[in-house]
């Protein structure tokens, strides 16, 4: 079972509430589809500088693995804090420890309200990435 | 590329299969590529940059193609890798209709390997498809929302920039982009069960990517990083 102190999205990035403040990632099941399993397969990732305002669903980032390049894209409407610099020199992190570690950006967001009908708790999402697989 | 982009963003739950070639001949470089390392390799040519990651490729003697698809197509559902098993796997069934033996590279070392030229033939991952050793399909992903943007390029000959990879025409004599893209069309309509409606692009498509196309060219958008 996912973390259920968070929500999720259909493209696979989650949010959760810290303080005043939104800390965003993407899920396990992102990493796992973009790098099977081989952590070294992640290799380059673009994060927002500091003050970048965004709207629900805008892309805010990309991550590239050595196959493919995919968007991050913003579960919550805000404006960017903090984005985890950590993150873009050591991508293994994203396969370690994508809930926690792994987070890509802190944003004071516009609303503290995750109850948006298009973000998921951890049983709906984990339903929707059953679905996906069969 | 601008008309590439118009198709990931289509609506239209179809694949797209589309088969390109280059006038002039140009070097494209991956999304995430740094200009100033292919700068040098690019003197002399047009240059654009691909919305696609991985490596620069030099579009000369060879056939482009494009397949825009909803990532939940049969295709692409699951993991990157394994839509690239799919999509190889099409791929070598329409080499062998042309007499040429390709597999996935697996754990061999190839002979068309070449350290620091950022050049994507020149490097390879396990799910490569090779033969004669070398590298002989590039491929790059785009995936944005729920569709994804799959990039691939065959070489017909070799050319100075990318020296040492697969070419087909050391196996098949005289070979031109048309009948290549007829093969692989053929095979993905045996392998994958579908059949293809020839379209061009309808005036909208035509109308967005004629704006969009400058872009790709742009010192902007070719020097990002």
């Amino acid at each position: 079972m996912r973390p259920n102190d968070r929500k999720y999205t259909k493209t696979h990035e989650w949010v959760k509430l810290s303080g005043e403040e939104v800390l965003i990632g993407i899920t396990d099941f992102a990493v796992q589809e973009l790098c099977s399993g081989n952590e070294g397969d992640l290799v380059y990732c673009d994060l927002p500088e500091a003050g970048r305002s965004l709207e629900a669903g805008e892309t805010f980032g990309e991550i590239e693995s050595v196959k493919a390049v995919a968007d991050l894209n913003a579960p919550v409407a805000g404006t960017v804090v903090e984005a985890n610099i950590a993150i873009e020199e050591h991508l293994e992190i994203l396969s370690k420890d994508p809930w926690n570690q792994g987070w890509l950006i802190r944003v004071q967001p516009r609303s503290r309200s995750l109850d948006a009908p298009e973000l998921m708790d951890a049983a709906a999402y984990e339903a929707m990435i059953s679905a996906e697989k069969h | 590329m601008a008309l590439d982009e118009v198709l990931l963003a289509s609506a239209d739950a179809r694949p797209t299969l589309r088969f390109y070639s280059w006038k002039p001949h140009a070097l494209s470089l991956g999304y995430f590529q740094r200009w100033a390392e292919l700068a040098p390799r690019a003197a002399g040519s047009a240059v654009v940059r691909r919305f696609s990651g991985g490596g620069a490729i030099h579009h000369a003697d060879e056939l482009t193609f494009s397949i825009a698809a909803p990532l939940a197509h049969p295709l692409y559902r699951g993991e990157v890798a394994r839509s690239y098993e799919r999509v190889h796997a099409l791929l070598a069934a329409a080499f062998a209709e042309l007499g040429v033996h390709a597999e996935l590279r697996g754990a061999r070392a190839l002979a068309s390997e070449r350290a620091g030229t950022g050049m994507c033939f020149h490097e390879s991952t396990p799910l490569d498809l090779v033969w004669d050793e070398r590298k002989g399909v590039g491929s790059a992903q785009r995936r944005k929302g729920e569709r994804v943007l799959h990039h691939g390029s065959i070489k017909l000959g070799r050319t100075a920039l990318e020296e040492g990879v697969a070419a087909l025409r050391d196996h098949v004599p005289g070979i031109d982009a048309a009948t290549l893209a007829h093969a692989i069309a053929r095979a993905f309509e045996r392998g994958a069960r579908c059949r293809f409606e020839r379209l061009d692009p309808d005036d909208a498509e035509r109308s967005a990517a004629s704006e969009r196309a400058p872009f790709y060219s742009s010192t902007e958008f070719v020097r990002r990083r």
